[in-house]
């Protein structure tokens, strides 16, 4: 036993670039890969993540010292710079426990199916990321592994059944039957979004209006090009920085040089992923033959939708106004405008394409990310530093609009790190309730419920 | 010339990571090689036109400048995706 701790700790001082491809390897042979595919797995994760150490250095020693004195200018305490979902997801794989999460959430899924509990199959392994990282905090934080574990086991119960009861209603609006969207970076809006929808709709003006915008896409289309988006944030800082002209040209290359190597450095991890994931799928495949499911596919699916994209493009911009304006607000939002248009592809589902209602919840979305994201800040960046990313000299915070900036992603870790004995029963008491009103009372999943029991009885 | 097709997603990374590298190993089976891109859906209309094809892995509305289009879906879930990489090889075939 010994000897296994000296060489588990020996990996993690050695630093991911070591430890992910070792244990990924491990996690391959598991799934059944043979030894050379998933040495080469894990060897590609190792290397998407010195890429992405490479870009954060690159981005924060850039735009550090700018942030800083924009911040000693203006007044305006944006100190948690956006690094993306990206690189948290990075920091995430590079944990020392993520083998572990990553059987834990598997083994949710896989028991809640046999258990008939849910109709999701998810075993796109890759966007475990967002249910591990809330384990990986707790842990940070706690140094309990159990708490760590526990939180992450909370998080995909919570995700996979956000992804049942959303079913029919990205099934009705974007036409795809058979599927669902276990992806927590677009389900976390709908537990802001289902209550203030129901809300909204007890005013007649808010149900009824037909209020649209056409050719969204022609006028604020650059809004959703990553290079001009880092090209016009980054000359923004250096304006506001009080730089010179040469400058705030350099800074604006060099924040459009990051906006786009970040989804190319990013993609490695998905690439080296995808075999463990081909093995799991062909696994379950079998395993649940004959039986109907929602095969779990990420929300990237459903953000090409003309009415996401509109919304989305309005969004951005008032995100960054929201950020410079919202008491409280420290996150920088940068990176993850990208991805703005997974945060409303569902409250777009939800509304029917109501866009008024879209901007209206999309905008309470984006409150409570910037909110959840300046409050857990200084943990993340904590974390980031213990994997070996430097952040620069300077006191500069990162954050991000994914991990526990979302919402119900921030309810799991507070109630794992608050008085966990206290708040973790009154979380399980919530969500149960919540349980009980989708499959108890509104049988949202009736069909595929009817299904089951049928099989039950033949 | 080398086929070049433009394979779209939400982000351009994770699903079309999947779909790229099954329609490269497919129609490398058929000795046929081709370069793919992948991008965001957002950025599909200023880039299109360099494409001999596109492949999105959801729902697209957009301008494709006449580009052919091949939904990308089935490759995902595995449902219909032999006959979606036939499609796809059909048109690339003739490049």
């Amino acid at each position: 036993m010994h000897i296994i701790m000296d060489v588990f700790n020996w990996l993690i001082a050695a630093g991911p670039t070591v430890l992910l491809p070792v244990i990924i390897t491990i996690i391959g042979m598991i799934f059944g890969l043979r030894i050379d595919k998933s040495f080469k797995s894990g060897l590609t994760l190792g290397i998407g993540f010195a890429g992405i150490k490479l870009i954060l250095d690159f981005m924060t020693t850039n735009v550090g010292p700018a942030a800083k004195a924009m911040v000693e200018r203006t007044g305006a305490h944006l100190t948690a710079l956006d690094v993306g979902w990206g690189s948290i997801a990075a920091v995430t794989w590079a944990s020392p426990i993520i083998a572990i999460l990553i059987f834990a959430i598997l083994a949710v899924n896989i028991i809640l199916l046999i258990l008939k509990r849910t109709h999701t199959l998810d075993v796109d392994i890759w966007n475990y990321h967002h249910m591990a990282i809330v384990g990986v905090m707790v842990y940070f934080v706690t140094k309990n592994i159990l708490l760590g574990v526990g939180a992450s086991v909370v998080m995909s119960l919570i995700t996979f059944k956000l992804a049942d009861w959303s079913q029919p209603m990205t099934e009705k609006f974007f036409g795809m039957p058979g599927v669902s969207l276990p992806t927590v970076s677009a389900l976390s809006s709908l537990v802001i979004a289902w209550p203030l929808n129901w809300l909204l709709d007890r005013i007649p003006f808010m149900r009824k209006n037909k209020f649209s915008i056409r050719d969204a896409q022609k006028y604020l289309g650059f809004f959703g090009d990553s290079m001009i988006m880092g090209l016009l944030i980054g000359m923004a800082i250096g304006f506001f920085a009080g730089y010179d002209l040469m400058k705030i040209m350099q800074l604006g290359v060099s924040m459009a040089a990051v906006l786009v190597l970040i989804p190319k450095m990013t993609s490695l991890f998905m690439e080296g992923l995808m075999p463990i994931s081909d093995s799991a799928q062909n696994w379950s495949q079998k395993r649940f033959k004959g039986r109907q499911l929602f095969i779990g596919l990420d929300a990237a699916v459903v953000v090409g939708n003309a009415d996401v994209i509109t919304t989305a493009l309005i969004i951005i911009p008032l995100t960054i106004l929201m950020a410079l304006i919202l008491p409280g607000n420290q996150v920088l939002p940068f990176a993850d405008l990208a991805v703005v248009p997974f945060r409303v592809a569902l409250v777009v589902a939800l509304t029917n394409g109501n866009l008024l209602k879209n901007i209206i919840i999309g905008l309470v979305v984006t409150a409570s990310l910037l909110w959840c994201g300046t409050s857990t800040a200084p943990v993340l960046t904590a974390i980031a530093k213990s994997v070996g990313i430097k952040l620069g000299a300077n006191s500069l915070y990162i954050s991000s609009f994914a991990a526990t900036s979302m919402v119900q992603s921030f309810a799991v870790y507070f109630a794992f790190t608050w008085h966990p004995l206290l708040s973790i029963p009154v979380l399980l008491i919530i969500f149960t309730g919540v349980w009980y009103f989708f499959d108890g009372i509104k049988h949202v999943n009736a069909a595929m419920d009817e299904q089951n029991n049928q099989k039950i009885n033949a | 010339m080398v086929a070049r097709i433009l394979v779209a997603c939400g982000n351009g990374i994770a699903t079309s990571t999947v779909v790229a590298s099954k329609i490269k190993s497919f129609l490398a089976d058929k000795n046929i090689t081709v370069e793919t891109t992948q991008t965001k859906l957002m950025e599909v209309p200023s880039k299109i036109e360099n494409y001999d094809l596109l492949v999105t892995t959801g729902q697209f509305e957009g301008k494709t400048h006449n580009v052919p289009y091949v939904h990308g879906l089935p490759i995902l879930t595995g449902v219909g995706a032999e006959s979606t990489l036939n499609e796809i090889y059909n048109v690339i075939k003739d490049k």
